[in-house]
């Protein structure tokens, strides 16, 4: 019976060969979304979990609480919380520091940057890395030592044997050789740490023991190691107490100096909740920290592709039925039980699923590299052969048959045979069903075609908008430390270079600082060192006062510009010669101008209260140079030989300002894609279903469109006859998602301080699009049909 | 064999009743070859259908070889036709997607027949119509004779008492049709299968040993 049933299936499959394309290729689709997803989230659960040991390890995260209410988390600690917390609960086993740091290495007269981190000695006694060469136990005793990964060796040693070999590193102002003792396997890419190049902390400590004053210097992760069998909320319970009696004095010194008085609680976070664990992030040095919200959506998008490919499924096998229902009614006639039509049909259903299952594993191979850039993952096609992802998958293909083979079966095997065979059958009615799925369908359409317009015109706003100073032609070159005094003759250097403009300097990096103002307010801002021309460089215009003057002493001494939302905070009347008092130092500077407000930050963010100051005490680590017009590509290899005799020592390492903030916007970009391909899927999918169903339609109308013809209805009248019908449930899916998508979008806009404004247009342009490509996928089909000889579909009556 | 008695059948269109059959009364003896005369939209088929099961009627007993039809539920009766009745149709209905073999084969699926007899019964009625030499075409490569010829052997295969055939010539030419004829008259005659038939044609009722006229769903004068 089953090689009967298999036999006919492959046979209608063929003999409808448009029908089994757009079934199966519709259904591959929403399957291979569905088996990268699995793959994907696979990835994300399984983040961390390699270690041996890691049902005991930890995190110490703290949560501090201002007094105005203000709540931060983070999973930074201080150098003293490990040491001391181990010493005092006896139920940690050992504790762990990790810093992400950074290194000039010399070799020869070549000086590379490598990123490199601060471990404790027992790293590889904690954490499961296979140490390829040297012993665990001792590899990270010595204080200049240094573990590689075997790509870093190769990088420096070639194919030498790097064990025993030195390395120059630049530890404070000189390069000192650190011998390598250890090769650590390359992590593998499910971890939150990816080894590279690992430096004892103690020669971050150096010879002095440890200060107090670190429990508040916030810096580092601090990994935890249990006893076996302890509960780690208790432990984590005794960490307040041991920290309010140890750091009691800095608390207060703090208290004192900086109005610091914020309650600090320290936690335990298992180490294998730290990767999707946005709350206390994972920074300084944990890498692929990753926001679960990705994995809820890529999930639901591949959820609603697939459903949409069952949804067709289900539409044109009724919609097809009745070609099917004379064989039903013989199948009948000749002793066929529901109960066995019903089983052939769900059997045609699985063979369909089980080819396009098939399809489905080329479609993720095609697209697996697509797929890597658009989820920030490397996952590979082989971790398709997993027994626990091959069950998942066997589950998902299960589903789909059944979801999209249920209804018609239990539809096809209740037709009466003996109106099949009589030619009395019409499958007729209103089909609210294939109604109802084709609105659903084109619903979720419109939804992801709006999105896309809206995600699309946010992400061109944010690139393109005005930033309120100019960063063209600037390229950012950071250096080593510049002293205040040498910075006019380095600039005399580089404006050498015809094709230089002009430079400016910061210090590098966003600092934010504290400092009092009308003699009582303590306010935040953003805090920036720089010279005379970093104003006059970007044009960013002033609102009152004046730039620095090189020739006034008081200027760089005592003089500060400010922005207007620093004086807007301060609540200022009259801006210039207004105090700010950095109390901690005790120094009192005067605001001599203050500037528009700019986005020096990501336009994601508020413009901040911002300040700036040109003392020089401070020194500089970041050039900015602007190049004459056209002339930004030519100047800059002449840029790079000056710095390299301005800078030894330093690797030179340029980059476009321009660049630097277009890809500020590296997740709306992903964003945009991600929603951008759904969309094209989602309407890919959706219209040849339509198309199918057209198809359909047109045939079960040949004899109408006979008549009508017969009757002397021309080409036009037939196609707009066949057409309205499913043009009508078309916009009424537009109408349905218009509201739900304004909803939405408006709700994802709040996320940003600066947005666009929703916009009908939008709205109008995803009814017109979305009509418009229905219209052209139904009116093949219908025009088709309208030039048929009615001569012929006559006859066949 | 078959005993109809005070059968009707209605549809109701607007608070209309309509009555497709009415008060039919009717026995049929195993061994007969019966036809069924009447104009269009007599009640032939419909009665014919009654008789194979596939109808219900609204009205009236209906025994088949003792057993009460009317109060079956779908499924005992489902197999009863499948073990005792055989349809032939005017249009054939054969499935498309099949070939003539696997066409013949099919309702031995539905009786769970071993692979091995089916192999042997189907052999065995390939060779009785001589059909052996086209057992692997599908039915479109067929002439109209040779489908019908296809579907009497399906109806056939699982040696049913009974064969139900509605206008099983009107598609063919006559000279088609006369050996279709024929070849009931040996089945009733040789294998001693009842056969009724619904017809318009007064030579091929002739074949049969009794013909029933009816009229606006009504016997007219049994004979």
């Amino acid at each position: 019976m089953f090689r009967n049933y298999f036999v006919i299936t492959l046979r209608n499959l063929w003999r409808n060969k448009a029908y089994s394309a757009i079934n199966i290729v519709g259904l591959s689709i929403g399957l291979a979304c569905c088996m990268l997803i699995v793959l994907y989230t696979k990835d994300e659960w399984s983040f961390d979990r390699f270690h041996q040991k890691q049902e005991r390890l930890f995190r110490i995260t703290n949560t501090s609480k201002s007094p105005d209410g203000n709540v931060r988390k983070s999973g930074i600690t201080g150098l003293m919380q490990g040491p001391s917390f181990k010493e005092a609960v006896p139920e940690i086993e050992a504790f762990l520091r990790y810093s992400s740091t950074g290194f000039t290495i010399r070799q020869g007269t070549q000086v590379f940057d490598q990123g490199a981190t601060f471990v404790d000695d027992n790293f590889f006694e904690v954490f499961s890395f296979p140490l390829l060469k040297g012993n665990p136990a001792t590899v990270l005793k010595e204080p200049r030592s240094v573990v590689l990964t075997p790509s870093l060796a190769k990088k420096y040693f070639g194919d030498k044997d790097p064990l025993g070999q030195t390395l120059e590193l630049k530890n404070g102002e000189n390069f000192e050789p650190f011998t390598v003792t250890g090769i650590a396997g390359e992590s593998p890419s499910n971890s939150s740490i990816q080894l590279g190049m690992l430096i004892p902390f103690k020669i971050r400590l150096g010879d002095q023991p440890l200060l107090n004053e670190e429990w508040l210097n916030y810096s580092l992760n601090t990994f935890i190691l249990l006893k076996p069998g302890t509960d780690f909320r208790k432990a984590a319970a005794k960490f307040d107490k041991i920290y309010q009696t140890l750091a009691a004095e800095e608390i207060k010194k703090a208290k004192e100096q900086y109005n610091w008085e914020d309650n600090v609680h320290f936690d335990l976070q298992p180490f294998a909740d730290i990767h999707l664990n946005t709350e206390y992030g994972a920074a300084n040095g944990l890498d692929h920290g990753s926001d679960p919200r990705y994995g809820y959506i890529l999930s639901g998008i591949a959820f609603v592709l697939l459903i949409i490919a069952c949804i067709n499924f289900v539409n044109l096998t009724v919609a097809r039925s009745l070609k099917r229902a004379r064989e039903i009614g013989i199948r009948k006639v000749v002793g066929g039980q529901r109960r066995q039509l019903i089983a052939q049909f769900l059997g045609e259903s699985f063979l369909l699923c089980l080819l396009s299952f098939v399809l489905a594993v080329f479609f993720v191979e095609l697209a697996l590299p697509l797929f890597n850039t658009l989820s920030n993952k490397a996952l590979s096609f082989s971790y398709l052969f997993d027994a626990k992802l091959m069950l998942t998958y066997a589950g998902i293909f299960l589903l789909t048959g059944l979801l999209a083979g249920w209804y018609p079966a239990l539809v096809l095997s209740g037709f009466n045979p003996v109106q099949t065979l009589y030619g009395k059958f019409r499958f007729t009615g209103k089909n609210y069903l294939s109604r109802g799925l084709l609105v659903f369908q084109f619903t979720l359409a419109s939804l992801l075609i709006i999105a896309t317009l809206v995600i699309s015109q946010q992400f061109r706003y944010l690139t393109k908008v005005d930033l309120g100073y100019d960063d063209s032609r600037v390229g950012i070159v950071s250096t080593s430390r510049i002293e205040m005094a040498k910075w006019p003759m380095i600039r005399e250097e580089l404006l050498k270079i015809p094709e230089i403009e002009s430079v400016t300097v910061d210090q590098g990096g966003y600092w934010g600082t504290v400092a009092r103002v009308n003699g009582n307010k303590d306010m935040q801002f953003d805090f920036k060192i720089v010279d005379d021309n970093y104003l006059p460089l970007f044009r960013i215009p002033f609102v009152s006062g004046r730039n620095f003057n090189t020739r006034i002493a008081s200027d760089t001494a005592s003089g500060v510009i400010v922005n207007e939302a620093f004086v807007k905070e301060a609540g200022w009347k009259a801006p210039l010669n207004e105090t700010v008092d950095f109390f901690y130092n005790n120094k009192k500077y005067k605001v001599i101008g203050v500037i528009k407000d700019y986005h020096s930050a990501a336009l994601t963010q508020k413009i901040n209260p911002q300040l700036f100051v040109a003392n020089p005490t401070y020194s500089y680590s970041q050039v900015f140079i602007k190049f004459r017009k056209d002339k930004m590509a030519a100047g800059q290899p002449k840029l790079e030989a000056v710095c390299k005799n301005l800078f030894p020592f330093q690797p030179y390492s340029f980059v476009s300002m321009e660049e630097k903030n277009f890809n500020q916007y590296d997740s709306e970009a992903r964003w945009q894609k991600i929603i951008g391909f759904s969309t094209i899927l989602t309407i890919l999918i959706s219209c040849i279903g339509l198309f199918g169903l057209a198809t359909l339609a047109a045939e079960k109308r040949t004899k109408e469109i006979g008549i009508r013809k017969v009757l002397g209805a021309s080409v036009p009248v037939i196609v707009r006859t066949l057409s309205a019908d499913f043009l009508k449930l078309v916009l009424l899916s537009a109408a349905i998602a218009s509201p739900i998508a304004w909803w939405a979008m408006f709700r994802w806009l709040q996320n940003y301080p600066y947005r666009i404004e929703l916009n009908w247009t939008v709205f109008a342009l995803t009814t017109g699009l979305i009509g418009t490509l229905a219209f052209l996928t139904i009116a093949y089909q219908a025009i088709r049909a309208a030039m048929d000889n009615p001569v012929k579909s006559l006859k066949s009556e | 064999m078959i005993t109809l008695e005070h059968i009707s059948k209605w549809v109701t269109t607007a608070g209309l009743r309509t009555f497709l059959l009415k008060d039919i009364n009717l026995t049929i003896k195993e061994g007969e070859f019966v036809s069924i005369m009447g104009p269009s939209g007599s009640g032939k088929s419909t009665l014919l259908n009654v008789i194979g099961m596939l109808d219900d009627a609204d009205e009236g007993k209906y025994d088949f070889m003792g057993n009460q039809v009317h109060s079956m539920k779908e499924k005992q009766r489902s197999q009863l036709y499948k073990q005792y009745i055989g349809f032939v149709f005017q249009a054939y209905h054969l499935i498309d997607e099949l070939t003539v073999y696997e066409n013949i084969e099919t309702p031995l699926l539905y009786q769970d027949t071993k692979s091995t007899e089916r192999k042997a019964m189907v052999g065995d009625m390939l060779d009785r119509f001589q059909m052996v030499g086209k057992k692997d075409l599908f039915p479109t490569q067929l002439s109209g004779g040779q489908q019908q010829l296809v579907g009497i052997a399906r109806a056939l295969i699982s040696s049913p008492k009974l064969i139900l055939a509605d206008e099983p010539t009107g598609n063919l030419n006559s000279r088609q049709g006369e050996e279709i004829m024929e070849l009931f008259k040996k089945l009733n005659e040789e294998d001693g299968v009842t056969i009724i038939q619904v017809t318009h044609s007064e030579k091929n009722a002739a074949y049969g040993n009794r013909i029933i006229h009816l009229l606006d769903g009504r016997i007219e004068h049994p004979r």
